[in-house]
């Protein structure tokens, strides 16, 4: 990658970024409903008195390019405004929201690797057997429910049935002064339904690729000679044939993350995880746009806000880095299939080009009264 | 003496879509101790089957041995314990395979590679598996071998690649080593430094190889003793210069009249005619009659069995009955 290539990319990536979030702003204007009837009914009554004073205490009752070019030069100087219903900058209140988020689906990431590739390598030993006829029926089941089902699913059977998890939250209220790690212990106890609803989707994914990728590898010379060699099964399935198997999975593991960033804001609803996505979620439903635009900006930053072709090709850059002697065998196949599923992301309407999780998103600047 | 790996009535069937196929049918023979035993034959007669049964590496299914006894200092190996027949392999019996240039991993050094063979076997430190990795890696006459032990197969020329694959397989002093085809893939100035190595390697280490090719310069070069294959079944055994000075079966006679003679430009080439007939159209009778110039009505009744006519062992009715 070249210098002039970076600059090139990052020059795209701010005009993309203008755009979106002009985009997002201007679509507000089509969205019914009122900022200031939402305040205004939070502070007990809404005379139009009242609402005219919201409006011009907001910057509400500017026109719109004014309100555009405000909050455009704010934001380019990292100022992404203040939040109309928590009343304190979006900034911060995103940096109480983001450690939440990352942890659920940094742990969702693991879980689904994890058990996603032991499944997919388990069921390539014997492809015609009843374990892989599971990953199989599984994996399609798994990427065909919507999360959210899944989610409300499992609250059922351990609300009810087998009440072991917490079903909401992040900490239980009664352990606020227990030691450090009491609370470690009780967040990752309500962390287990949370994540492996948000692993699901993910995990058969995995197990599917990992499988086909382990069954073209177990098929090759080197696996014989390895056996020749007189190495046990387990050596011969997880260090021989898993780290050539391993290059496909790398790649869309890298492109998922920001899938699961945005099956977050689904899980983290119905989990009322205190995370990012709750956020967005409640600040949709109180018009609370500069922290929804907030959202859609940072949403953005991430990854290069749905450059694919930029992401898959990190990817591949580390899939390279990964396994050293791959570089001249197999690069076609991983970047290959790297391509597939940057296309296949491009087709889930949650991560479209543009962090379109966020996408109902709409500001209004605050004017700075006096 | 006994032999040192005996194979005695082999049968290794295949199941595949025309049903039960006999890959090899009462397969025998022995390899002595620090001795070379060439299998020759065309492609799908058997050959690398043979291999892969001593190594207990038929991929099954659809691959399943259906009888007969294969004895490695007089140790049976049909039916022996998954975990005894790994200790076995690599360790008694080692493999070099065709392909060198796909039969190393590419995820790890060669160094790594042959010190994982080492550490299977033997109990030493990765360190010292590794420097004995260095070692045998110089021993197969790798230049620098320091460096090309850290280096990855990618790395390597296919000649290199497959001397790395025969210190592999010498790592651990095995006393049989089977050699399938490892010149194929190889150049011809290459083929013959292999098969050089290979001489040295047995002097020094005393191993009995079992060469299997299809290449009878190979095994005029390489093997005290030669069995002819052909279609799952070995038709003509005998030292190797009885088999070519004196080939009895028409096909072991057929392929060294394929053999190109330097300086003669008059003399046409001979060919075979016809080809190996598929494994499941296999008749009742011999299974070369077909291609054969002497065929006559006991061919395609009954099967010839390997049997002494006076020279050596031959499996052929023309042979037994003196018309050939």
């Amino acid at each position: 990658m070249s210098f002039s290539f970076l600059i090139r990319r990052l020059a795209y990536g701010l005009v993309l970024m203008l755009g979106v979030v002009v985009l997002n702003f201007l679509l507000i204007r089509l969205a019914p409903g009122d900022p200031a009837v939402v305040i205004a009914g939070e502070m007990g009554g809404a005379t139009e008195e009242m609402l005219q004073s919201i409006r011009a205490e907001y910057g509400l009752d500017q026109p719109v390019l004014t309100q555009l070019w405000i909050y455009i030069s704010n934001v380019a100087q990292g100022d992404l405004g203040q939040s109309y219903f928590f009343n304190q900058p979006v900034a911060s209140l995103i940096g109480q929201r983001l450690g939440p988020t990352i942890l659920l689906v940094l742990v969702a990431q693991l879980l689904s690797i994890l058990l996603g590739v032991f499944l997919g390598v388990i069921a390539a030993r014997k492809p015609n057997g009843p374990l892989s006829a599971f990953v199989s029926v599984f994996s399609t089941l798994g990427y065909a429910v919507p999360v959210f089902w899944t989610g409300i699913m499992l609250i059922i059977l351990f609300a009810s049935t087998f009440p072991i998890f917490p079903v909401e939250g992040m900490a239980s209220v009664r352990l606020r002064d227990a030691a450090w790690y009491v609370r470690g212990l009780d967040v990752i106890h309500h962390l287990v339904l949370p994540a492996f609803t948000l692993a699901i989707i993910y995990l058969a994914q995995y197990a599917r690729l990992s499988r086909a990728s382990m069954m073209e590898v177990l098929g090759s010379d080197y696996i014989r000679t390895a056996r020749a060699k007189g190495a046990g099964e387990r050596s011969v399935l997880f260090r021989h044939a898993l780290r050539n198997a391993a290059l496909p999975i790398l790649t869309v593991a890298g492109l998922q993350f920001g899938n699961l960033i945005s099956g977050s804001l689904l899980v983290e609803t119905v989990y009322n995880w205190p995370g990012m996505g709750r956020l967005a979620f409640d600040s949709i439903l109180r018009r609370d746009y500069p922290t929804i635009m907030g959202g859609a900006v940072l949403c953005l930053c991430h990854g290069g806000g749905g450059q694919y072709p930029h992401r898959s090709e990190l990817s591949a850059g580390r899939s390279a880095a990964a396994g050293p002697g791959m570089s001249g065998i197999r690069t076609t196949g991983p970047r290959r299939r790297g391509a597939a599923a940057a296309g296949q992301e491009g087709a889930n309407p949650l991560c479209a080009p543009g962090g379109g999780a966020f996408t109902p998103g709409i500001f209004q600047a605050r004017k700075r009264a006096g | 003496m006994s032999a040192l790996l005996e194979i005695e009535d082999l049968r290794v069937t295949f199941r595949t879509r025309y049903g039960e196929v006999t890959a090899l049918d009462s397969v025998s023979l022995q390899v002595n101790a620090g001795e070379t035993l060439g299998i020759v034959g065309e492609s799908g007669c058997g050959k690398s089957i043979t291999a892969l049964s001593v190594m207990g590496l038929i991929p099954s299914p659809p691959g399943k041995i259906a009888g007969g006894s294969i004895r490695l200092n007089g140790e049976e190996l049909i039916g022996v314990s998954p975990a005894r027949m790994r200790a076995l392999r690599g360790s008694d019996v080692a493999m070099i395979f065709q392909e060198p240039m796909t039969s190393l991993n590419p995820v790890f050094t060669v160094g790594d590679q042959i010190a994982e063979a080492i550490m299977l076997h033997q109990k030493v430190s990765p360190d010292q598996a590794f420097r004995d990795a260095v070692a045998l890696l110089d021993r197969v006459g790798i230049p620098s071998p320091d460096r090309r032990a850290r280096d990855y197969p990618h790395q390597l020329s296919g000649g290199m690649r497959q001397r790395v694959m025969i210190a592999m397989a010498v790592s651990c002093r095995p006393k049989v080593l089977i050699a399938d085809e490892p010149t194929t893939a190889l150049d011809v100035t290459v083929q013959a430094q292999i098969f050089d190595l290979l001489n040295e390697i047995q002097r020094d280490f005393g191993a009995a190889i079992m060469l299997i090719t299809h290449d009878m310069g190979a095994i005029s070069e390489m093997a005290d003793r030669v069995a002819v294959m052909y279609a799952g079944r070995v038709i003509e055994t005998a030292t190797a210069d009885d088999v070519l000075d004196l080939p009895q079966h028409p096909y072991a006679r057929g392929l060294i009249d394929c053999i190109p003679t330097l300086g003669r430009a008059d003399h046409a080439l001979k060919e075979i005619p016809g080809v190996v007939p598929p494994l499941h159209l296999l008749g009742k009778g011999c299974a070369f009659a077909d291609r054969c110039a002497y065929k006559f009505d006991r061919c395609d009744a009954e099967k010839p069995l390997l049997t002494d006519h006076g020279r050596h062992p031959v499996a052929c009715h023309g042979a037994e009955e003196g018309r050939i």
